[in-house]
């Protein structure tokens, strides 16, 4: 059966993936939630939605800067009908997943994202994140 | 005002009644500026902050006010956040840690 939620959701803009590579540098932790936000206004998100995907895509950003070696940060945003895909990998030697800095930023995490995973690979170390959905009234 | 800090991404001035008013994202960028401006404003307890003209906070963020937390218990104090908007508020729930401060009201 096919709702009126399926429906309206079908609507929905996709847009993306958008990749970035950015240096190493908090100052573009700004750069970045604008960027993510323009994304998710051109895909029609609400305004918290817009929030969560703003703090998402910080929190990535903060773990691979202060748990990362300096090296380039790569990041894809991708507005799709089930959620708003975040992924930022960056080169590291040794990423610490269990660092107590980080359980902070997992915290967050967990709460404005249907699921998020951290995989260290190859020397690389990659997060995923995914905002939920608002439910459509 | 009787100091200032700042970088592109926060302002803080800490007032003359000690008061240390934040303007801008506490974020990754932002949090050193504000770990400035309390290291140099702590000899003032309680610690206030006034929060009005915040409208983004991050874990970074978050973890320089935590710090400031227990460094002013160990002073046998506490930590006052003045007008807090609603994103701060929300990242305090999220992290459980609202019973870190004193909370001295929301903005409107």
């Amino acid at each position: 059966m096919v709702t009126v939620t399926d429906t309206l959701r079908a609507l929905d803009v996709h847009v993306g993936p958008v990749e970035m590579r950015l240096p190493s540098e908090p100052a573009l932790s700004r750069v970045l939630r604008l960027a993510a936000s323009g994304v998710a206004a051109l895909a029609h998100r609400s305004v918290n939605e817009i929030e969560d995907i703003k703090i998402a895509v910080s929190e990535v950003f903060i773990a691979l800067i202060e748990h990362g070696d300096g090296h380039q940060i790569a990041m894809q945003m991708s507005a799709e009908p089930d959620g708003f895909f975040i992924v930022g990998s960056t080169l590291v030697a040794f990423f610490d997943v269990s660092h107590p800095d980080l359980q902070l930023c997992r915290t967050v995490l967990a709460d404005v994202c249907v699921e998020h995973s951290i995989e260290v690979n190859g020397g690389y170390t990659e997060i995923r994140a995914l905002v939920r959905r608002d439910e459509i009234a | 005002m009787a100091d200032q800090v700042e970088n592109d991404t926060l302002t803080v001035e800490i007032a003359e009644d000690g008061v240390i008013v934040v303007h801008g994202d506490i974020d990754i960028a932002g949090g050193p500026v504000l770990d400035e401006a309390l290291v140099r404003s702590e000899q003032v307890q309680p610690v206030v902050l006034d929060l009005s003209d915040v409208y983004f906070i991050d874990s970074s963020g978050l973890r320089s006010l935590l710090n400031a937390s227990r460094r002013a218990r160990l002073a046998d104090s506490h930590v006052v956040l003045r007008a807090v908007g609603a994103e701060v508020r929300r990242l305090l729930e999220i992290t459980g840690t609202s019973g870190q401060f004193t909370i001295d009201g929301y903005r409107d």
